[in-house]
Parts: structure tokens; C-alpha cells; sequence
């Protein structure tokens, strides 16, 4: 079967017949050529059905032989749902059909034909309810008749990429309207993109006569001579808020597909239309095809459709396909003109083919082809996405656009009818008045920008609309066939397998608007997503209504116009991660890391347990880089410190350092850190890792909107500074080799900082704190000298043992001490006075942030709130999972939570922090907790001091 | 994706700012009582029309400025935007 | 009655749904009465529910199915199910954080779990589980903190491993190398999706079955009240006589606003300020293929959630959109960010089309829990403030908010969500770990 319904040369063809291509389909090895679609080589290779129906799985042909063909969804290789009438074909692809089983010839599910009178839209609703129990295994068969095609969960990823364009007139469309709107607004100094859905400019004209196709060659050369960005196998699949216009291409040559965001100026809509089908008994049997097809499959790929045609025509393209199919040799063996009042009656024919035709008048004619050709579908998608309702033309039988957009403009079939000049004239008038328009929104993007350079002349006047309007041709209205008394199904949705009598029934049943009757059917919900289907929709539920298409109205058409692949929506996934300077130090000595937001920090280097050990005993060293920190200068910073934090910071002295705790104003805990007053007018605060630019756009806020006369001035630091905190009972020592500062405890107290120089570098910051509990300081080094001295402790600190230690480490020791960690020991309803930080709230202050609700809190209702406490298990070697619930003794009463837990190397027993209603939380009362994953229960003890290690603090003090 | 016009930046893509919300202006926490507070905290005309509301510019100017945004519509005004939305009665 | 019986059943009811009623009429070509009636309006009832969204037909389903109240209507400004009802993903689950989120939800999946039956008309209801993903130690920990609560609850629900999250979802990538590796799952096998345009129709279709009215295309411009110390007797003190629609005013001495959406617009109307913001949230469908997935699977941290339906279409959400909007058209960044984030969790994807997107109302409130109950004006109840989360609780909020219109007080179950806690301060703890749920 090599090609054998390849017809002879044909004038206008886009295959090149010495270039052919080998492909499969079904299994079968099969030749096409270069320039064919999938779908126009399998049918110059004679194959007819090429799909099942969803639910009846009726053996289906090509209709539209296009993009939106409901019939020729097919598998190539790993990819599912590939549009046969668009995708062109290439060397080697293996195509096979979709929704068979177990195949194409002979699918046993096509039985469901059989009982199909059963199964009316929405029957599922109605059955599969007793036994309830039976239900999963209905759903389990009812899943198997989910159509489409197969997902390879394995196959490797296929190249995709975004862009970002800023064109001042996009158009949709590269018919003879839209090219010469691009070719206009490009000459009238516009900077033009031109999108094309298929792969070659020209439209309609493409399988039009012999001037038709010369006119579309001549525009497209006139097109790149104006300098448009032509993008062919291309569509706009969306227009979003401002302009901000989707573009798919499918036709670069890296990517699969490439997702262009386009923010234009003017859009230019010029989608031509779509060929309707029509509503008749019989209409989905392989060789009823519209006209569109035919002649595609003819004049563009020399294909021929069938032997022995009958075509009924309401227009002037029904005609030409009769013109067409005589050149071609394809016999024709009746015109119906719908025109004339003849009407189809039924499609007959075997289970693969139509083989005859019944007209109104009774008359039957064989024929294995039915072309029809009843009208049109406006796609006003885009113009719906911008916020048209496009309104319906009797006279005419479509819809057409209702308000005039400022931005948007329509020209080509979608704003009316016209030869082939009036549609070339529209589409230039369409291109000048957007060029125009661009140009004024141009001149006003920049005028309104304060900082922008100042804009030449004045703003051009906004230009009217003043181009001719296209005329509106007569057509017939044919929607279904108004004869509906026959056996077979009438489809008005092919994908769903929806006829017109599932259409009315569900009217009847009181789903009788629009979208009610959507929702019931799923007419209009398959592929297309209406574009074949919702104005035939829409007639049938007007007949059964009594109603006008007018009454009746349409529905929305949501975006995207046409699909996405998730690669193309995704693009290229970038995930970029923070590291302080000392990274790579890390990774070559043994790191373990963890994802801490978006840093990737030290968990541990392989030991954290000795890492705690090491740092109690000798020195260790933590990178704390990812700390937040805020260089704050001005005479105003005491007042926003005593603003943002609880406690009062007026009389903090220079050199002073200080811990704040920082609320919202319902008094929930937002931020924690230290901060420190480094000179006149000048502090550094540090905060949460996590919290580092929530505090930051926090603070700005209060000084922007709220304190606009104080004078403070911020700067984010975080990443300017390396910090460094160097803990252990070995850390003077191993700081006074490195520095001049007078590290003596009398002259460098805890809760204070000095500024000098360390392993020789100028400018660094160091402050005696202690999150860990031991005698450590801090330090802020420029970020630049990080690694350097950072190596130069860990070389300088070799005698006196010092490691490193990670963030795993430090979380044991701050536990140890019974510090808490904001957003793991305290939540979002976590009052500040709860946490065991009662002094640090100065009720006495003018005013915080917070205040109001704390006063309250701590006034009226501290008793019934819940306290974070420290607790230790009774068996000293359990750790009780973080989450592990508390609950009353024998009881599933929850009263409270475990929300930090470890094993401490350093008393060798579990330690634990969390959450209790204030009854339970008295030191000494017992708790019962109930362990994960088990659910054994246990006790545990609430412990006096937060602090299970050194509660005096003369360790960090020392 | 809407355009906000930043009045520092001019207009800029809705992903380049956040919004933060209804402006109110808050009580004094010495004497507002806790129903007016509890107002301040939680309640909003939540209107659908203009608003006047707070956006900050988090990948631009760093700055917070209140701007009047019809909701129902996302049309912006005062500081006036260019024409009708760019132009456009969409 | 008979099984070719097609008319009112002696009962005066119509007939049931049923595999034989099918086989019936698929016989004789018969057809199927009216799913609800098509009533004039009266000039007056004794409870309206404004909304026809699961919210408000459930209401009226169990004023009459469990206090006798019939004389109810339930108005909708288009079509009902019209609201969030049909632009939900269809998720049901109880795996809440909070001991009364748990019981309130768990009551819901309890009604939904019977629901095929108790309303004659499947609902399609799939149990087939529900995976929240971990993708971090913090998240880890909340996972267990939920599944802790639950547990306690006995409600299944428990922490799993990856090993065990690739058994069940095949098509995760759980390599510990991925940006958002996932290092565990809360795991909720009774959670599942439903149709849910179904619940929808069988709840208007059961209280029409008892008396209740349904309007479509009847949109309440004002609320009438009397007494109250705003302007037109509306606010605090003041009670409720009726609405205006677009059809002319009704007197009802009880007024429900069940709206999601318009809570706020429709609850001004009253004089009834509340704690919400309305932002759209978006979801999008891709073509169908060959199922695949066969549990709910939710990223809190990467805001996403996916199911596949027994047609084959992958359902995706998001989290709300970043501002407050009553526009409800699709956006693209969303687009954007969901396909990265699913292509993050299972490559394998690329090549599915996104086919169609859309966007609902949510009425987000300031500790994710809804409000519910009595207001300062008399006879004006409200069931609002659903979040993301309304579907889920349909069933439940319309059997409570049935009890607490017909005893006038407010059931145990929704005790902890009054309009009343955003003045004392006493908010629900589902605020506390407000990591996104679906």
C-alpha cells in the first residue's frame, strides 16, 4: 500500500515528492513525504479510521483534518495526544492510534454502541450506587475508558525555553488581514510580531486559487521586507490582564516548545474563522469531512479523501471544494446547495465508512464521501479573554465582536466578510490605527515614569477608529439537521460522544442553561474545547428551548486558546540556592548539608553528637552567614528599635549588645535576634534566617508609612558580612592569638561588642553572645575575607582541638540551653509573654509593636494560654519525636505539643522543649505524652528552667 | 499579569511587588479599646470597587506607596495611570 | 412502584435513580422529570439562603430533612453551582490541624462517604488518598503534628516515608537530590475527589424533593432590616425582614448568606463588616491520557495540588492569587509556576497539555476557619469565610447551619468559628501551622 491515495501532482502543493519519509503507524511501516502532516499522509496512504469515540468507541475518520480535528488524536512515541492534522510528519516517528482496545479494527468496547440508548449523558449519575462498596471497582472500569493516549512517565525531557518580547503590535494570525496588519503598522513604524497557528503564512489562501496563493506569497515577502517577526507554527494562546499576550512556538529549532510573553501595546486579532460542522444523523462516520479538509488534504498535500463525493454546500467554499475535487479527478456525484432549502438527512454506511447519503426530498446517493460545508464558528477566545461578549448575527449565523477595545483590535473573518482586497484593505487600516495607538501608549509608558528621560513632543493623540467596516455576508443558519427522527446518533460533540438527543434529554431534565447543560454532558469539554462544538451547543439547546441563539447565549471561552505543553509552561526550571564564602571550605571537609530556605548550610560534618562534645569541651566554629542582618543609621534608630521590639533599647550604650523580641500587632511572635550599637547613630541587627527579608521589608514598612518623619536609613547587610560564631570554653584563647582587641572579661563583658581587626582583616564586627550556651563571639568579617578567616581559625585553633560544628550541633546546644527557635517552638497564634520572656515586655512604653493586644493578654488572659516550657522525659533515653502530642493522663485530650526534642551529649539524656496548657505548665507537673509512631505513652516531667544545661549562664559568662 | 504603576518605576508587572493590602490607619494602643483594635487587626471593607491600598515594591524601588485599584475591574487610578489602562477599556 | 413506571411515584415523588430506571428508559425512550422545579417566586418564606452553592442547598436540604423546615429559598444570581461549588479541584479530606477542624471535617467526609446513597445520585465519590508532601525538616514536623492530632482522633492519617510515597504515587520523583526532594508524605487514605457538580445537583434535588425552592438568575440587591443603629436600620441591634432581588422584595424573618465571593458585599448589605479578603484562586485541567495517578497529591510548600480524574485529566489548584481581586479570569504566571512545580514532582509529565484554566472566589480569613453562625443582626446568620477549603466542608456546614437556624442556637461543632472571636481575639489554631492544605 505504498501511498495509494497520493493523487497526481496537485498546482499549489507543499509536499516535496523527492524528499520522502518513513514512519509507522499501527505497526505498519508506512512512506509519506516531507511537508505532510501526520494526518494527510495517512490518508494519501489510504488508512480511514484513525481513532475510537470516547464512550460509544465508534470508529472515527478525519472531519477537519486541522489542529482541531476531534478524530486524529494520536500517540507519537512517548508523546499522547499529538494533533495528526497539524503535527508534520518526520523520519522515523512511530505513530499509533489512541482509545483502541485491544485494537483499531476491532475494539471490543465498541459494544458500548450497542447499548448506547442506555447510556445517556450523565447516565453514570443514575447507576453504579448499590452496593456503595461495589463503587470502586465501577470507577476502576469506567477509568479505563479515560481517552487519550499514554504518558511514558520515563522518557527523558524535552528541551524547553521562554521568552520575554515587548512588541508594540502583536497579531494573531497570519491570513491576508493579519499580514497586511503587520505589514501596515511595520511600515507606519511600528515594531510588529505576526503569530501563525500553522506552518506557513497565508491562511485560507493557502489552498485557495491560483490568485490566492499568489497574493499570500506576496504579502508574506512584503511582510519580512517591513521587518515583522514572523512566527510560524506559532499561537497566541492567551491575552491576560494589560496585553500580556501568550505565545506558544513550536517552531524554534532547540526547543519543543518555547512560551513567549509578550506585554504589547496593541493586539491585532485576526484568527480568521473556523469551519462549523454540522448536526445530522450519521455525522461522525469516517469519510464525512468539512470543506476545509478536503481541500487541505487535496490542493496542500495532493490526498485524496475518497472515490465519489457528495457535497452539500451553503457557501462559496463548498463550491470551490467541488471546483477542487473535479481538478483532482474525484468524481462528484451530487451538489446538494443548502442554500437552495435542500437539507441532509442521514449519513449511511458499514461500520467503517459512509457509503450513501439521504437528503430532506428522500433522495439517496452513494457516494464515500460526504463533504460538508454548513457555515462558520468565529474563535472570539481572545477577545472573550479581554472582555468581550461577542454578540450573534442572525443574518449571517455567527457570532461577531460587541465592544470596541482600545487595545485589541479585530480585522479578517472574525470582523466580517469581504473579498480578497476589502479583507487586504481592513487588515492595512487595522495595522495603521494599531501602529498609531502603539505609539501614543509608547509616549505614555515613558512620560509616566518619574525617573524616565524626558519624552519628545507631545503625547500623540489617541487615533479613532476610522477604518471601513468589513460587510457581514448572508449565510444560511445551519446548525442540525432539522430532521431528528432517525435511529443514528446525531453528534453535536464528537470528543465527548454528546448528540443532539443527549442534548435535549438533559434540557428536559431541567439542565437547561448553557452551563449547566456543559456541566451535565460535558458537551464542549473535550479537546477543542468548544471551538467545533459550543455554537452547535447552543442551537440545540435554543430549539429544544424555543428560544433564539441570542436568548440562549454562549459561553466563555477560557484561556489557553489552544494547549500548553506543561514543558513549554514551565520552561527551564531554574532553582538557584544561596552559600555563604566559606562553601566550598565546607564541601571539601565533609559537609552533610541541609536545605535551610533557600541556603544550603553544614547540617554536620558527620559527627554532631562530638561536634556538641568538642564545642563544650574545646572550641568550635559555626558558619552563621545565612544569619539576617541590617546595618540601621540615623538619630532615629533607639525609637524604631523600641517600635519593633518589646523591650526598651534607649539606654543601650554603644558598644552594647542586645536581645529583642519582635511582634506583630496581634502580639504574635514574629522575629527574634540581637542587636548591637555599633557607634553614634549607627546599630547592626541581626535576625532569623529565615525572617532576614520579612524584618527587612517589616521595618520599611513602619518607617515608610507609618514613621515617615523618622530619620533611619537600612541597608540589608546579610550577605556583605560573613559571620563566624567561634563557641567553647577555648575561645578567648584562640581569639587572642587573632586579634588586638582586649578580649579580658572585665574589658569585653558578655552582651557586648568591640570593632577591630581579626586575622588581620580591617573593619570586622565581634560580639560576646551565646545561642550555645559556652563563652563565644561572633563575628562579622567582610564577606570577601570569609574563607580567610574562617581557615585561619580552624589553623590557628589545631592545638587547642577546635572542629566545626553545623547547624544540627547548634540546635542541640541552643536546645540545651532552652532557647527557642522562632516558627518551630512557636506558631502563628504563639503570644510573646508565652514563651517565657515575660521581662522582656515593657508594658511602660509609649508605644510597640503589639502592645495593645499584650497588655491584654498579660493583663486578663495569661492563665488560659499556652506556655512553652522545657520537659524531660522520665525515661531519660527516649526522645520523643518533635510533634508528639501531650495529652491528659489515659485520655485523648490534647493539652499540648513536644516542638523541639534531642538526645544532649552533654547530659546524656533527652531534652525537650514544648508547648502545655498554662495548667500543666507548674514545674514539676507530670505530662503524659504519646510517642510516634507507636503510640506508646510515657511521662515526662515540665523542668524549672528553660535552660536544661547551665541555667545560671556562667558558662557564657565566663 | 497586571501592571501596577509604581510611581517610582513606572508601570511594572504585579510579580514585582507585593500587595500588602486595604490601608487603615491604626489606633493608638493606649486608648483604642479592643473592639476598635480587633477592627484595625481583622476587619475590611473588602469592597469590590475602588480601594485605596498599600503595594510594595519588592523587585523594584523598595518603596510603599497606596495607589486606588478598582478590584472588580484592576484598573488603577490616582496616581493616574496612562489613559484608561494603557489605553485600553479592558 | 413499577419499573416501567416513569411518572410520580405514589409517594408523589419522582422516580429514583437507578441502573433499572436507566435500562427503562432506555427501553421505552422515556424521560427523566424535571431534576428541581421551576416555581414563581413568593412574596415571603420563613428562611432565605442567599447562594446556591453547595453551601446554601445543603443548608436547605437538612432544614428540611431534619427539622421540618420547608418553606425555604434558596436564591442564586446565576445558576446554581455557579460559585466555588463548580470551580473547586474536588477534594475532600479530614486531616486537619486543630482537634475541632478534625471533628468538624471528619463529620463532612462522614455525610459525603453516605452521600450516594442518602441523595439518590452517585456522586462519584473516589477514596483513594490523600499524600501531603514533605519537602523539608519544618514541613516533616508539621506532617507529623497533623497526623499526630489526628491520630488521636482515629483518624487515619499517619507521617510515611519516600519508599513508601513512590508505592503509592509511581510517577514522583523521590530522588533526595531534587530542589524539593520529597523527604516524606502525611498520608490520609479515607481522602479522595468527587464530582462535584453532582453533590450539588442531588442536594437542590433533595430539598425540591421536600418543598424547598430554588431561584436561579435571582440576585439579592439589598438585605432589609429594621432597628439597627446603622443607617436604614441595618447593623448591630437591628433585625432582618427580608431581601431585595432583582425579582422584587421577599420578607423572610431569616436570612443565610452562604456566598462565597461576595460574603463580604452581601453581608454589608446587613451592616455586617467581616474579617475576610476576596482573592481568586486558580485551577487548571489538562487533556486526558491513560490514568496514571491514583492517589490526591498536595505540596504545601511548592502551593500545588493534583488529581487525576476517571476521565484521565490531571486537576491542578494553586494557592490564592498575591492580592485581592473579584476578577475571575485565568492568569498565566499561574500557569507558569504550577507546571514547574509539577514537572518538579514528576517529571515524567512534560508532554501533557494544559487544555483549560479557570479561576474562583476565595474568602480568606485570618485564621484559615470559617465563620459561622449568629450575627449583631438579628436573623442574619452567616456560613463564609471558606478559604480554599469550602467544598470539603459543604456537607457539615449545611447540616450545623441547619441546626443552629431551626434550634436558634449554635451547634457543638461550630462553636469555635462565631463572627464573635475577631473581637475577643480568641482565634482558631489552624492559624497556628498555616502551611497551605488542599
Amino acid at each position: 500500500m505504498a501511498q495509494s491515495n497520493r493523487l497526481p501532482q496537485q498546482p499549489h502543493e507543499v509536499i516535496d515528492r523527492g524528499s520522502p519519509l518513513n514512519f509507522t503507524w499501527n505497526g505498519k511501516n508506512l512512506t509519506g513525504f516531507t511537508g505532510d502532516t501526520i494526518a494527510s499522509a495517512l490518508v494519501a496512504n489510504g488508512v480511514e479510521v484513525v481513532s475510537r469515540s470516547m464512550k460509544y468507541h465508534r470508529p472515527r475518520g478525519y472531519i477537519t483534518a486541522d489542529f482541531w480535528d476531534p478524530n486524529g488524536f494520536v500517540q507519537v512515541g512517548p508523546e499522547p495526544n499529538v494533533r495528526s492534522g497539524h503535527r508534520e510528519l518526520s523520519s522515523g516517528i512511530a505513530v499509533d492510534p489512541q482509545n483502541v482496545w485491544p485494537s483499531l479494527d476491532y475494539d471490543v468496547k465498541a459494544a458500548n454502541g450497542l447499548v448506547g440508548r442506555f447510556l445517556s449523558a450523565g447516565f453514570y449519575y443514575k447507576t453504579f450506587m448499590k452496593p456503595a462498596s461495589l463503587w470502586p471497582a465501577f470507577e476502576k472500569v469506567l477509568s479505563t475508558f479515560a481517552p487519550g493516549g499514554t504518558v511514558d512517565l520515563e522518557a527523558p525531557k524535552d528541551e524547553f525555553d521562554k521568552r520575554y518580547a515587548h512588541p508594540d503590535v502583536l497579531v494573531a494570525g497570519g491570513g491576508p488581514a493579519g499580514m497586511a496588519a503587520a505589514i501596515a503598522a511595520a511600515e507606519s513604524g511600528a515594531s510588529v510580531m505576526l503569530v501563525e497557528h500553522e506552518h506557513r503564512l497565508g491562511g485560507h489562501l493557502c489552498w485557495g486559487s491560483d490568485a490566492d496563493v499568489a497574493l499570500a506569497g506576496e504579502l508574506a515577502a512584503a511582510a519580512e521586507a517591513a521587518g515583522v517577526e514572523v512566527l510560524v507554527n506559532s499561537t497566541v494562546t492567551g491575552r491576560y490582564e494589560d496585553n500580556w499576550i501568550a505565545v506558544t512556538q513550536r517552531s524554534h529549532p532547540l526547543a519543543t516548545e518555547r512560551l513567549i510573553k509578550a506585554r504589547a501595546k496593541v493586539l491585532v486579532v485576526a484568527a480568521g474563522l473556523i469551519e462549523r460542522p454540522y448536526v445530522f444523523a450519521g455525522n461522525d462516520k469516517p469519510g464525512v469531512m468539512l470543506s476545509g479538509a478536503v481541500r487541505r488534504l487535496v490542493n496542500l498535500y495532493a490526498a485524496k479523501p475518497g472515490e465519489r463525493a457528495v457535497v452539500f454546500s451553503a457557501n462559496a467554499d463548498g463550491d470551490a471544494t467541488v471546483a477542487d475535487l473535479e481538478r483532482a479527478g474525484i468524481e462528484v456525484a451530487s451538489v446538494v446547495d443548502a442554500r437552495s432549502g435542500a437539507n441532509l438527512i442521514e449519513a449511511h454506511g458499514g461500520s467503517k465508512r459512509v457509503s450513501s447519503i439521504e437528503f430532506a426530498d428522500g433522495s439517496k446517493v452513494d457516494a464515500d464521501l460526504l463533504v460538508v460545508a454548513a457555515g462558520w464558528t468565529a474563535p472570539t477566545s481572545l477577545l472573550n479573554m479581554a472582555g468581550d461578549r461577542p454578540v450573534y448575527d442572525e443574518s449571517s449565523a455567527r457570532f461577531f465582536p460587541q465592544h470596541a477595545i482600545d487595545n485589541v483590535l479585530t480585522t479578517g473573518g472574525l470582523a466580517g466578510d469581504g473579498t480578497r482586497d476589502e479583507l487586504v484593505e481592513h487588515g492595512r487600516a487595522t495595522g495603521r490605527l494599531a501602529a498609531e495607538r502603539a505609539a501614543a501608549v509608547r509616549h505614555r509608558l515613558q512620560a509616566f515614569t518619574v525617573q524616565a528621560a524626558p519624552v519628545d513632543g507631545d503625547e500623540p493623540a489617541w487615533a479613532d477608529d476610522a477604518r471601513t467596516p468589513l460587510g457581514r455576508d448572508p449565510h444560511p443558519a445551519l446548525f442540525q439537521s432539522t430532521s431528528t427522527g432517525t435511529k443514528s446518533k446525531a453528534f453535536v460533540d464528537f470528543s465527548e460522544d454528546i448528540s443532539n438527543k443527549d442534548l435535549v434529554a438533559a434540557a428536559k431534565e431541567g439542565y437547561d442553561s448553557v452551563e449547566l447543560l456543559k456541566r451535565y454532558t460535558t458537551a464542549t469539554m473535550g479537546p477543542a474545547q468548544g471551538k467545533l462544538e459550543t455554537v452547535n451547543t447552543v442551537a440545540v439547546l435554543a430549539d429544544a428551548r424555543g428560544e433564539t441563539i441570542e436568548e440562549v447565549g454562549t459561553t466563555v471561552w477560557r484561556p489557553p486558546y489552544a494547549p500548553i505543553s506543561l514543558g513549554g509552561l514551565a520552561g527551564r526550571i531554574f532553582n538557584p540556592h544561596r552559600v555563604s564564602a566559606i562553601h566550598e571550605w565546607h564541601t571539601s571537609n565533609g559537609m552533610v548539608p541541609i536545605q535551610a530556605g533557600a541556603w544550603e548550610r553544614p547540617d554536620h560534618y558527620g559527627d554532631p553528637a562530638a561536634e556538641v562534645r568538642n564545642t563544650r569541651e574545646n572550641v568550635g566554629i559555626i558558619d552563621v552567614s545565612p544569619l539576617g542582618k541590617l546595618d540601621l543609621r540615623g538619630p532615629d534608630v533607639p525609637k524604631l528599635l523600641n517600635l519593633l521590639y518589646t523591650n526598651k533599647w534607649s539606654k543601650l550604650p554603644i558598644e552594647g549588645v542586645r536581645y529583642g523580641i519582635m511582634c506583630a500587632d496581634d502580639g504574635v511572635v514574629m522575629d527574634d535576634g540581637v542587636t548591637g550599637h555599633l557607634g553614634e547613630n549607627h546599630y547592626l541587627m541581626t535576625t532569623t534566617s529565615s525572617g532576614a527579608a520579612r524584618v527587612w521589608e517589616w521595618i520599611e514598612n513602619w518607617l515608610q508609612t507609618e514613621r515617615p518623619d523618622w530619620q533611619v536609613h537600612v541597608t540589608p547587610v546579610t550577605t556583605a558580612y560573613t559571620s563566624i560564631n567561634v563557641a567553647g570554653p577555648k575561645s578567648r584563647e584562640l581569639m587572642a592569638q587573632l586579634t588586638d582587641i582586649d578580649l579580658d572579661p572585665e574589658a569585653f563583658p558578655y552582651m557586648t561588642l568591640r570593632q577591630g581587626t581579626i586575622a588581620g582583616i580591617d573593619d570586622c564586627i565581634m560580639w560576646r553572645i551565646g545561642f550555645t550556651g559556652e563563652l563565644s563571639y561572633e563575628l562579622h568579617v567582610p564577606a570577601g575575607h570569609g574563607l580567610h578567616v574562617w581557615e585561619t581559625l580552624m589553623e590557628t585553633g589545631a592545638d587547642l582541638g577546635i572542629k566545626p560544628f553545623g547547624l544540627e550541633a547548634q540546635r542541640i546546644m541552643r536546645l540545651e540551653k532552652g532557647h527557642f527557635i522562632v516558627g518551630q517552638d512557636t506558631d502563628g497564634l504563639t503570644l510573646a509573654p508565652t514563651t517565657g520572656l515575660e521581662p522582656l515586655i515593657k508594658l511602660d512604653k509609649d508605644d510597640f509593636v503589639g502592645k495593645a493586644e499584650l497588655a491584654w493578654a498579660m493583663n486578663d488572659r495569661l492563665d488560659e494560654l499556652p506556655r512553652l516550657v522545657a520537659i524531660q522525659t522520665t525515661d531519660p533515653t527516649i526522645v520523643p519525636m518533635e510533634a508528639t502530642q501531650i495529652v491528659r493522663a489515659g485520655t485523648t485530650e490534647i493539652l499540648g505539643r513536644i516542638t523541639s526534642s534531642r538526645m544532649s551529649p552533654t547530659l546524656n539524656r533527652s531534652v525537650c522543649l514544648g508547648q502545655v496548657a498554662s495548667a500543666m505548665a507548674a514545674p514539676g507537673t507530670e505530662l503524659e505524652l504519646v510517642l510516634i509512631p507507636d503510640g506508646r505513652r510515657v511521662t515526662a516531667t515540665v523542668m524549672e528552667h528553660h535552660a536544661h544545661f547551665d541555667p545560671e549562664g556562667e558558662r557564657l559568662r565566663a | 499579569m497586571l501592571l501596577v504603576p509604581c510611581p517610582y518605576c513606572g508601570p511594572r508587572n504585579a510579580s514585582d511587588l507585593r500587595h500588602v493590602g486595604e490601608s487603615h490607619v491604626r489606633p493608638d494602643p493606649n486608648t483604642a479599646t479592643p473592639e476598635e483594635w480587633r477592627t484595625y487587626l481583622y476587619l475590611r471593607d473588602n469592597a469590590a470597587d475602588w480601594t485605596t491600598e498599600t503595594w510594595y515594591g519588592t523587585r523594584c524601588c523598595r518603596k510603599y506607596f497606596k495607589v486606588e485599584r478598582n478590584t472588580a475591574t484592576n484598573e488603577f487610578r490616582n496616581p493616574p495611570m496612562p489613559g484608561n489602562k494603557l489605553g485600553g477599556k479592558a | 412502584m413499577g419499573l416501567f413506571n416513569l411518572g410520580r411515584g405514589s409517594d408523589g415523588r419522582p422516580p429514583k435513580y437507578s441502573a433499572a430506571g436507566l435500562f427503562a428508559k432506555g427501553l421505552t425512550g422515556g424521560e427523566w422529570p424535571r431534576v428541581w422545579r421551576d416555581v414563581p417566586l413568593k412574596k415571603s418564606y420563613d428562611v432565605i439562603i442567599i447562594g446556591g452553592g453547595v453551601h446554601g442547598l445543603a443548608t436547605a436540604y437538612y432544614l428540611a430533612t431534619n427539622h421540618g423546615i420547608t418553606n425555604v429559598a434558596v436564591l442564586d444570581k446565576a445558576y446554581l453551582g455557579s460559585g466555588g461549588s463548580g470551580r473547586n479541584t474536588a477534594i475532600v479530606r479530614s486531616n486537619y490541624l486543630t482537634p475541632e477542624g478534625v471533628a468538624f471535617y471528619d463529620r463532612s467526609l462522614e455525610l459525603y462517604n453516605g452521600m450516594t446513597e442518602d441523595l439518590n445520585i452517585n456522586v462519584m465519590f473516589s477514596e483513594r488518598g490523600h499524600l501531603t508532601l514533605a519537602h523539608s525538616d519544618s514541613a516533616l514536623r508539621t506532617m507529623h503534628w497533623r497526623a499526630e492530632v489526628n491520630k488521636l482522633q482515629n483518624i487515619d492519617s499517619s507521617v510515611i516515608d519516600p519508599q513508601q510515597v513512590k508505592e503509592i504515587v509511581p510517577s514522583l520523583d523521590i530522588s533526595p537530590d531534587a530542589h524539593h526532594p520529597i523527604m516524606g508524605a502525611l498520608y490520609h487514605p479515607p481522602g479522595g475527589i468527587i464530582r462535584h457538580d453532582a453533590v450539588v445537583w442531588g442536594y437542590a434535588r433533595g430539598a425540591d424533593h421536600r418543598g424547598v425552592e430554588m431561584h436561579q438568575k435571582t440576585e439579592v440587591l439589598d438585605i432589609l432590616c429594621e432597628g439597627g443603629e446603622g443607617p436604614d436600620g441595618k447593623g448591630a441591634g437591628g433585625k432582618v425582614t427580608g431581601v431585595r432581588t432583582n425579582r422584587g422584595d421577599i420578607s423572610a424573618p431569616v436570612v443565610v448568606n452562604c456566598t462565597a465571593g461576595w460574603a463580604s458585599l452581601i453581608s454589608d448589605m446587613a451592616g455586617v463588616r467581616l474579617p475576610i479578603t476576596t482573592q481568586p484562586l486558580q485551577a487548571a485541567v489538562t487533556e486526558p491520557t491513560k490514568v496514571f495517578l491514583p492517589a490526591v497529591v498536595v505540596s504545601g510548600s511548592l502551593h500545588v495540588y493534583v488529581s487525576q480524574t476517571d476521565r484521565g485529566e490531571l486537576v491542578f489548584g494553586a494557592a490564592v492569587d498575591p492580592f485581592t481581586n473579584y476578577n475571575v479570569r485565568g492568569s498565566l504566571d499561574f500557569t507558569e509556576g504550577l507546571a514547574g512545580h509539577i514537572l518538579e514532582l514528576m517529571p515524567g509529565v512534560s508532554r501533557m497539555r494544559l487544555l483549560r484554566q479557570w479561576a474562583g472566589l476565595c474568602d480568606m480569613t485570618p485564621d484559615y476557619s470559617p465563620v459561622m453562625g449568629f450575627t449583631p443582626v438579628e436573623g442574619f446568620l452567616v456560613d463564609v469565610g471558606w478559604g480554599t477549603y469550602g467544598f470539603k466542608a459543604g456537607p457539615v456546614s449545611g447540616e450545623q447551619m441547619a441546626e443552629c437556624i431551626a434550634t436558634n442556637q449554635t451547634p457543638k461543632l461550630i462553636e469555635a468559628f462565631p463572627l464573635s472571636r475577631f473581637a475577643t481575639g480568641e482565634l482558631v489554631g489552624e492559624k497556628g501551622a498555616a502551611a497551605v492544605g488542599h
